[in-house]
C-alpha cells in the first residue's frame, strides 16, 4: 500500500503541470499546426489539405522580416547586456543599503502595463518634443527624428526588456561567494584579472539565461515596431498580426508563426551549446 | 489575437554530462525556454458562403430588443434614448466596428451559418456592404417600411455602383476621404503627388483602408477612376510600397493619425473630413484640404444581416433616423454629411457654423472632381489586398 503511493506520488505531483501544459500548450500546438496546413480562404472556408507550400511562401515572401526580426533583437539583447551587466554588479556588491531601492527600481516599470510604457515613449520621442528638439540642436539625430526609425524600435525593445537581463545576472553575481575573489586577490590576481576569471565565469549562468529571456520574447515583438517603427522598421510580429486581424489568412499566419518559433528554438539550441562550454563556463561553480 | 508565452522547463543533463545542468544554476531556469504562439479561435473555420439572398420580412409593429453595430463616435448620446421613448423598442447599440476588414473576420464565421451574432443592423463601408451582399450575407430590405428612406434619401446617394437601386444598402454618414494638413507646418501640401514630395519625407500617413488610400495615389499617377484596370490599381501600390520602403510614409493608420496630426509627427495625412473638424476644434492648424486631384466620398451603409433578430424593428430604425429631425441631432454631433435631406435648415437654427461648413455641406463645385471608389470583383479585390496588406505589414 505505501509501496505503492510512494510510486504514485512523483505522477499526481506531476499531474496538475501536465495537464496544464498539455491543454495550454499541446493541444493549441496541435492545432496551429494543422491549421498551418490548410488550404482555401476565409470566404470559401479552409480545409485540411497537408498544403506544405504554407511554409515556402512563409519563408520567401517574408524573409526580409525575419532578418530584421532577428537583427533587431539580437542588437537589443547585447545592449541589454551591456548595459545590465554593470548594472547588476553594481547592485549585488556596490549598492550596500541602496540594494533594496535599486532592485526595486529595475522592477518598478512592471507596475505600469508594458503598452502603457510603450505609448509613453512614443509621446516621449515625437517629433516636436524637447528631448528631440535637444538632440537636433546637438546634431544626434540623423534626420531630425528619433521615431519611425531603427534605432528607435531597437530602443524600445531594449528599453522594455531589460529588467529580464539585470535580475538573473543579479541572482547569479549575487550568489559568489565573496571569499572566492578575496582568495584570488591573496594569490596576487589584480582586481581585472580577479574580474575575469572568477566573477565573470561564474556569472555566465545569470548572463546566459538573461540573453535568453531578453531574445526570445524581443524575436516575437510587435509593439515596439507598432509604436516606434515607420514603415520600414516592421518585424515578423507585425507580419502575423497583419495576416491574422487584417488578411485573415489564418493558415499563413499559423506558418509564419510556426516557423518563427522553430527558428528561435534552433537560434536557442545553437546558443546553449557554445554557450554551455567550458570556454564560456569555465570551473564547476562552487556552492551552486 | 496573439499571445505569447513562455514555457518554462528545467534543462536535463545534455550528452550524458549529469553535472552540467547544475552547473548552470539560475540559468536552468530560462534554458529551453520556448516561445510559443498559440492562436486563440479562428480554427477549424469551415465555411462556404451562398449566393442566393434574403428578403428581409417586416411584420406589424416595431417591438422588443434591437442590437446595432456601429463604428465609435458616430453617434450624439440622444438619438437611441429618443428612439426608444418614440418606439418602446429597446435598443442596445454596440460600438464594435473599428476597420471594415476586421469586422469581417470577426464576423464571418457566424454569417457564413446564417447568424448574426444577435446583430439587427452593421454599418459598414460601400465595399464591405457589397462584398457581404455577394455573398448572401446582407438581406434586401422591405422598402416599404421605410418611406422616410424614400422619401428623404438625397439624389446623390440613390444610385450607387455597388448598389444601384439601394436594395440592400441605406446610408449612415457620408464623408470626403482627403488631405488633413498641419497648415503651420506644411502649407504648401496642395495634392496627393505632394506627399511623395522628398520634402515631407517621414512626416506623411496614409490610411489602412484600400479603397480610400489606392484610388487617391491612382488620381495622383492620373488614372481615371472610371477606366482604373486591376493593374492600375498594383501599380499605385507599388508607388505607396516606394514610398514606404524609402521611410517617405510614417506610418499607416486609422483614425489614430489624429495623433499624429495633433503632436506635430506628421504634416499631412489622407484623413477623413469630419475628423479634421473635429481635430480643428483643438488645434486651428489642422484643416481638411481638398486634394488637387478630388476626394474620394465613401458612406458607410446600414445593412439588416442574415439571420437578424427583429427586422421590423431594425427598419423602424432606418426610418427614425431618415427623418430630418432626428438626422440634425446626429450630423451636429458627427460632422459628417448627411444622406438626408432637409437637416441643413435645421442645423441653421441649432448650430449655423456646423450648417454653413463645406465639409458638411459641400457644394456641387467642392466636389466636383470627387470619385467613388471603384468596385473589384471578388478576384481583384483579393489580389489587391493581398498586394496592399504586404506593404503595410511591410
Amino acid at each position: 500500500m505505501t509501496a505503492t503511493r510512494r510510486r504514485l506520488t512523483p505522477y499526481v505531483l506531476l499531474a496538475p503541470g501536465a495537464l496544464w501544459l498539455i491543454v495550454f500548450f499541446v493541444v493549441p500546438m496541435y492545432y496551429m499546426v494543422r491549421l498551418s496546413l490548410d488550404a482555401g480562404t476565409l470566404e470559401t472556408g479552409f480545409r485540411f489539405n497537408w498544403q506544405f507550400s504554407n511554409y515556402k511562401d512563409a519563408l520567401s515572401l517574408y524573409d526580409s522580416q525575419f532578418l530584421r526580426s532577428f537583427y533587431y533583437a539580437g542588437l537589443a539583447t547585447l545592449v541589454a547586456l551591456l548595459i545590465g551587466y554593470p548594472l547588476a554588479y553594481a547592485i549585488a556588491f556596490k549598492a550596500g543599503k541602496w540594494k533594496n531601492a535599486m532592485l526595486f527600481a529595475v522592477v518598478a516599470p512592471f507596475f505600469t502595463t508594458y503598452l502603457i510604457r510603450t505609448l509613453a515613449w512614443e509621446t516621449i520621442l515625437s517629433d516636436q518634443s524637447p528631448v528631440v528638439k535637444t538632440l537636433n540642436s546637438l546634431s544626434l539625430t540623423s534626420n531630425g527624428r528619433v521615431l519611425a526609425t531603427s534605432g528607435a524600435v531597437i530602443a524600445g525593445i531594449t528599453y522594455n526588456f531589460l529588467p529580464f537581463m539585470v535580475l538573473p545576472i543579479y541572482a547569479s553575481l549575487e550568489r559568489i561567494d565573496e571569499r572566492l575573489i578575496e582568495a584570488a586577490k591573496d594569490l596576487y590576481a589584480s582586481s581585472r584579472a580577479a574580474f575575469v576569471r572568477v566573477t565573470l565565469p561564474l556569472s555566465a549562468p545569470g548572463m546566459v539565461a538573461g540573453t535568453l529571456l531578453t531574445f526570445i520574447p524581443a524575436a516575437g515583438d510587435y509593439v515596439n515596431a507598432f509604436f516606434l517603427g515607420g514603415t520600414n522598421n516592421k518585424m515578423i510580429g507585425n507580419t502575423i498580426q497583419g495576416l491574422y486581424l487584417t488578411q485573415r489568412d489564418y493558415p499563413a499566419a499559423a506558418a509564419l508563426s510556426f516557423v518563427l518559433m522553430a527558428l528561435i528554438m534552433v537560434a536557442v539550441f545553437v546558443y546553449i551549446r557554445f554557450a554551455g562550454s567550458e570556454a564560456l563556463m569555465g570551473e564547476e561553480a562552487v556552492g551552486a | 489575437m496573439l499571445s505569447r508565452r513562455f514555457k518554462e522547463q528545467g534543462k536535463g543533463s545534455r550528452g550524458g554530462r549529469p553535472g552540467h545542468a547544475r552547473r548552470l544554476g539560475i540559468g536552468a531556469l530560462a534554458l529551453a525556454a520556448a516561445l510559443a504562439i498559440a492562436a486563440c479561435g479562428g480554427s477549424g473555420v469551415e465555411s462556404s458562403g451562398s449566393t442566393d439572398v434574403q428578403t428581409v420580412k417586416v411584420t406589424g409593429k416595431p417591438s422588443g430588443d434591437l442590437t446595432i453595430s456601429n463604428w465609435p463616435l458616430y453617434i450624439d448620446n440622444k438619438t437611441v434614448p429618443d428612439f426608444e421613448k418614440a418606439t418602446g423598442v429597446h435598443v442596445k447599440y454596440i460600438e464594435d466596428v473599428n476597420d471594415n476588414a476586421e469586422f469581417f473576420g470577426k464576423v464571418q464565421p457566424l454569417l457564413a451559418q446564417g447568424q448574426s451574432g444577435g446583430r439587427s443592423i452593421f454599418v459598414v463601408t460601400d465595399w464591405m456592404a457589397k462584398k457581404m451582399y455577394d455573398l448572401g450575407y446582407v438581406q434586401n430590405l422591405d422598402k416599404s417600411a421605410i418611406p422616410n428612406v424614400k422619401k428623404n434619401l438625397l439624389p446623390a446617394f440613390s444610385h450607387p455602383t455597388f448598389d444601384p437601386n439601394r436594395d440592400f444598402s441605406v446610408p449612415w454618414q457620408s464623408g470626403m476621404t482627403g488631405l488633413i494638413v498641419r497648415t503651420d507646418l506644411a502649407p504648401n501640401v496642395k495634392s496627393i503627388c505632394d506627399l511623395f514630395d522628398p520634402k515631407y519625407k517621414g512626416k506623411v500617413d496614409m490610411l489602412t483602408e484600400i479603397p480610400d488610400t489606392v484610388p487617391l495615389v491612382m488620381k495622383c499617377m492620373g488614372v481615371n477612376l472610371d477606366h482604373a484596370t486591376v493593374d492600375d490599381w498594383l501599380a499605385a501600390i507599388d508607388k505607396i510600397k516606394g514610398a514606404a520602403e524609402s521611410g517617405q510614409i510614417r506610418r499607416f493608420t486609422g483614425n489614430d493619425y489624429a495623433r499624429d496630426l495633433t503632436s506635430g509627427d506628421v504634416d499631412a495625412v489622407i484623413g477623413w473630413s469630419g475628423d479634421a473638424v473635429q481635430l480643428q476644434a483643438s488645434n486651428p492648424d489642422i484643416k481638411f484640404v481638398m486634394p488637387k486631384e478630388g476626394c474620394m466620398i465613401f458612406s458607410d451603409n446600414m445593412v439588416i444581416p442574415v439571420g437578424a433578430p427583429n427586422p421590423t424593428a431594425a427598419e423602424a430604425w432606418m426610418n427614425y433616423v431618415y427623418d430630418p429631425k432626428n438626422q440634425a441631432q446626429i450630423t451636429d454631433y458627427n460632422y459628417y454629411f448627411s444622406p438626408v435631406s432637409g437637416v441643413k435648415p435645421i442645423l441653421q437654427k441649432i448650430d449655423p457654423k456646423a450648417a454653413n461648413s463645406q465639409l458638411i455641406f459641400p457644394t456641387k463645385s467642392f466636389t466636383k472632381t470627387c470619385d467613388v471608389a471603384p468596385t473589384l470583383t471578388p478576384d481583384e479585390l483579393q489580389q489587391v489586398t493581398q498586394a496592399f496588406d504586404a506593404v503595410v505589414s511591410g
